[in-house]
């Protein structure tokens, strides 16, 4: 074991440096704007710098949490403010942490009225994920969960399109149908856990113990599973997401795609399928048809959109299929390859969305038809953009390949031994999943194709204006992304082995049945 | 020493009532009573911190230590009210009748006799009649007045009538009679349970018997609202509670507990979607949250002084939050409409941010109060076993979600609109503002410890 014990400090301060950026904010509101901005920038800077700490102190040998604090909150609940790192949530901690400052500094000149109230909601949107991931207590992540929304429902309709406050409604209102009946699905377990073993808590590692007859499970998870998939999302619950993407700031779109659509991943790999283990495992085949409806569906519509936005929209979609399918094949490689994923979309879909953002700065437009051989307008853009595009294809030495493959290669693996024993439908779902991939090649390239080469068209370009190629700044947050997909891509081990632990722990708490021994699998359900 | 806090807001009444008689002082009323409302609320809070627990009239009135901490609460929730009337009252009319109504309000979660319980049902209501006309400058007053007279009225003769029919089954006054005739089977018994429960549920707005409050609101100053909104209907709510101590709800009283509630949720939250003036979305809102309140009776006797009282707090906190800030404006229309508060955030940012924190927390969204408060709530009613009415509520308060999201869009998302006349919130109102703000972060942050001295 490290001797290191400011660990829990800093992973308080991890979590409520942004905070202390939004208290700053506030204070410097009335002078320039560049102040909020410089304030707002080394906020993120100096979290990720202890997170990375973190992430380089982390034992990966060690069970259990890490770097936990533990302090009673509300007794009378049963609810504790816990917090502490694992193999589940220390690689995404890292990437909130590491999209941060890229965050803020993608928004630097694009965003032009009401600055500090941005860049306050932007640290307060970073204060409630992070919260999210490191919380290992159900009452204090819902809050988190929650406290997401309100941020991000302010970027989104202050600062977003046309449409925006359509799309801003929608989101708010999707997301937040499924959080209620979540939070039934809360009341009744910590309830129900209560009356049968009479321990009075909302501690995660609790709640595992819980012993639940199978139809409870089913409902339950039915909740929780509800309101993870709007979040993912998952087809039929997606439709918020283009509408989102496509009307939020550059800003929003990247937290979006980069971390906010991991909470609901994380959330069925975190709480869904461990709490309610043998649910999961009856609705493993449903679940798993709509990851690769999810995936196949996404890159169909990927491909025919015509709005730069969308098609990276659609695509966000079909690669969160992936880690859908990971994570149910219960295969130690296909869950690896699932938190490897998350993070990998993470860092390429932030990447191409301050890619599409930059070049709508530029020329106004979003409409694929308007673009043409930008390659030799704008040759370092499309350097980034090819390298984001491959890496959205899933080419070898990036992380897109990693985490793709490892996902594939998990759910071929839970599907050999089932199509032997006779049953063909995993081995077919995994098959279906594969022609993704290829559909995520063709919907890639053929953005690339029409916006990179051919005829050289582009809005607000003309021989006496042309269009400036990237500044240093973005050149250096491309550069920063480029620099994480690559690591992630060649040198996917040292992410893996920290992940190791979480991924059997997953497995273990999934495979085991928690069925209360001698109750009748028909045990009267919800209903009083 | 029992009546201690009562004690206190009655001499704050004769204070003021000598005051005016002698013709000085109109401007130092505000203080006054300000000055009683803190001394008898202090007071309650001390009693209880004490322990103090007595029963000054055997069988007519008595206080517990929660019943005091009760009171305290409630009477610290006055306070902003008061400091909201500054801008509007400048006579001491105001805080005679306002320290009126509160001494019924005090009267409530202490009575033992059903007669105890009537008269401060009517003493918390009769001053009020004459608050909502005390705005007399428009038309409207006297009409919202005249209704909020009939309705209480025939709210009052509904319980006399249960009161009456009661007695006459059980021949006893006492409020514990209450809980026995819950379980009888008898129809006299029965219909006398039905009455005082409809009376309640008129003086609390539960649809269907809320179509007076929108139009009440409406008509009634800012202060006066929020006083209505928030403080006459938690006292009513308190006087429920009194009722019930003791008793599980138990069939057939259950399905009036539950179904009624449950319209007044998601009627109240469908109705506010409509409203173009804000004090009638409050008005539906608050007939939701009275449905929420309600719901709080299927949860077991031991814990349901608590959640409502937490309720209470927490929505009526945010609830003058949003009151106190409210900008100003000369003409009524203007002011009373959900148009003047299109893009106030670049007007007034502050009064915009305080708005939107209380309509998060009357949302029910975390990690504001009316979260913690309902799921309090929802909490009881799961553990006393009604899952499938915890869920059809929290889907009833989902449907809510809409219009305080789209108060929020007004004030951040729209342009600016220079409406003439307008004027930031007064000094005092600011003030009070400042208070429940605190009050909203603590019990966002120390839920655990208010519930802790509850």
């Amino acid at each position: 074991m490290s001797e290191f014990t400011m660990g829990p400090t800093l992973l308080n301060l991890v979590l409520w440096l942004p905070m202390v950026g939004v208290a700053l904010v506030l204070l410097a509101a009335r002078a320039n704007d560049g102040l909020a901005r410089a304030i707002s920038v080394a906020t993120m800077g100096v979290q990720f710098a202890v997170a990375a700490m973190l992430y380089l102190q982390f034992d990966a040998t060690a069970p259990g949490l890490q770097f936990a604090t533990q302090l009673p909150w509300i007794a009378q609940w049963g609810v504790s403010y816990l917090i502490g790192l694992d193999g589940f949530n220390i690689l995404l901690v890292l990437l909130t942490a590491f999209l941060g400052p890229i965050v803020v500094l993608g928004a630097w000149t694009s965003i032009k009225k009401d600055v500090p109230l941005f860049h306050g909601m932007v640290l307060l949107l970073q204060f409630a994920m992070m919260g999210a991931f490191v919380a290992q207590d159900l009452f204090l992540f819902y809050l988190f969960w929650e406290a997401m929304l309100i941020p991000m429902f302010l970027i989104i309709g202050m600062w977003g399109g046309a449409r925006r406050v359509y799309a801003t409604l929608k989101f708010v209102l999707y997301t937040a149908f499924g959080s209620i009946l979540m939070l039934a699905a809360v009341i009744y377990l910590v309830h129900t856990m209560q009356q049968s073993s009479g321990v009075l808590s909302f501690a995660f590692d609790d709640l595992y113990r819980a012993q639940l007859p199978l139809s409870v499970q089913t409902i339950l998870l039915g909740a929780f599973a509800l309101s993870f998939a709007i979040k993912v999302p998952m087809v039929p619950l997606h439709t918020w997401l283009p509408d989102a993407h496509v009307e939020a700031p550059t800003a929003g779109s990247v937290i979006l795609a980069g971390v906010l659509l991991k909470m609901g991943t994380y959330g069925f790999m975190k709480l869904g399928f461990p709490l309610f283990p043998d649910a999961a495992r009856a609705f493993t085949p449903i679940l798993m048809t709509l990851a690769v409806i999810s995936i196949v569906y996404g890159a169909c519509l990927a491909l025919v959109q015509t709005d730069i936005k969308k098609i990276i929209a659609y695509s966000s979609i079909s690669h969160l299929g992936y880690v859908m399918l990971g994570l149910l094949s219960l295969e130690l490689v296909g869950i690896q390859g699932a938190i490897i994923q998350m993070v990998s979309h993470g860092l390429v879909a932030a990447g191409l969305f301050l890619l599409v953002g930059m070049i709508y700065d530029r020329c106004h437009t979003r409409e694929l038809a308007a673009y043409g051989g930008l390659a030799r307008l704008l040759p370092v853009y499309s350097v980034f953009f090819m390298i984001f595009t491959l890496a959205s294809v899933g080419l070898p030495t990036t992380s897109g390949f990693t985490g793709e493959f490892l996902a594939l290669m998990g759910a071929f693996t839970a599907a050999w031994p089932a199509h032997l024993d006779g049953s063909n439908y995993p081995l077919v779902l995994a098959v279906v999943a594969v022609t993704g991939v290829v559909l995520g090649a063709m919907y890639m390239l053929r953005f690339a194709l029409t916006f990179l080469f051919g005829e050289v068209k582009a809005p607000h370009h003309s021989p006496e204006h042309p269009l400036l190629d990237l500044s240093w700044r973005e050149k250096s947050i491309l550069g920063l992304l480029a620099v994480a997909v690559f690591a992630l891509g060649l040198f996917p081990n040292g992410a893996l082995q920290k992940t190791e632990l979480a991924a059997k722990t997953y497995q273990s708490l999934v495979t085991t049945s928690r069925v209360p021994v001698g109750s009748p699998v028909s045990q009267a359900g919800v209903t009083p | 020493m029992a009546m201690l806090p009562e004690h206190l807001l009655l001499g704050g009444i004769v204070l003021l009532i000598v005051m005016a008689v002698l013709g000085r002082g109109a401007r130092s009323a505000l203080w006054v009573a300000l000055g009683a409302v803190v001394a008898s609320c202090t007071a309650a809070f001390w009693l209880s911190n004490a322990q103090f627990a007595a029963e000054p009239f055997a069988g007519q009135f008595s206080v517990t230590p929660a019943v005091l901490m009760a009171k305290g609460a409630l009477l610290a929730l006055a306070v902003p009210v008061l400091l909201m009337s500054r801008t509007e009252f400048s006579d001491g009319e105001f805080s005679i009748l306002l320290l009126s109504s509160l001494y019924g309000l005090c009267l409530l979660p202490s009575s033992d006799s059903f007669l105890v319980m009537f008269l401060g049902l009517e003493m918390l209501a009769m001053p009020v009649y004459a608050l909502v006309l005390l705005a007399f400058r428009r038309p409207q007053s006297a009409e919202s007045a005249f209704k909020y007279l009939v309705l209480s009225g025939a709210a009052s003769a509904t319980f006399l009538m249960g009161v009456s029919l009661l007695y006459g089954a059980t021949g006893s006054m006492s409020v514990s009679a209450f809980g026995p005739a819950l379980a009888a089977g008898d129809i006299m018994t029965r219909t006398a349970v039905v009455l005082v429960l409809l009376a309640l549920f008129l003086k609390a707005a539960v649809v269907p018997f809320h179509a007076w409050a929108p139009d009440t609101y409406e008509g009634a100053s800012i202060p006066v609202t929020a006083y209505m909104a928030t403080l006459t209907k938690g006292a009513v709510l308190l006087a429920a509670v009194r009722l019930f101590s003791g008793v599980n709800a138990s069939r057939p009283v259950v399905d009036l507990l539950m179904v009624l509630p449950l319209l007044s949720i998601v009627w109240g939250n469908l109705a506010a979607i409509k409203q173009q003036s804000f004090r009638r979305m409050i008005a539906y809102s608050s007939i939701a949250h009275a449905g929420y309140l309600f719901y709080a009776f299927l949860g077991d006797s031991a814990g349901r002084m608590q959640s409502v009282l937490f309720y209470v707090i927490a929505y009526s906190v945010t609830n003058l939050l949003a009151f106190a800030v409210m900008p100003q404006n000369d003409t009524d229309d203007q002011r009373d409409s959900l148009d003047a508060l299109k893009g106030l955030y670049h007007r007034n940012p502050f009064a915009a941010a305080m708005i939107a924190i209380a309509m998060l927390s009357l949302a029910g969204l975390p990690p504001f109060p009316g979260f913690a408060a309902k799921f309090l709530i929802f909490k009881n009613v799961v553990a006393a076993g009604y899952t499938t009415y915890a869920v059809l509520g929290l889907v009833g308060s989902y449907l809510g979600i809409y219009f305080y999201l789209r108060v929020i869009q007004l004030l951040f998302m729209t342009a600016s609109e220079t409406t003439p006349g307008e004027k930031e919130a007064g000094g005092a109102a600011r003030v009070a503002g400042v208070l429940c703000l605190v009050g909203t972060l603590v019990l966002a942050v120390l839920p655990g410890w208010v519930l802790g001295g509850m």
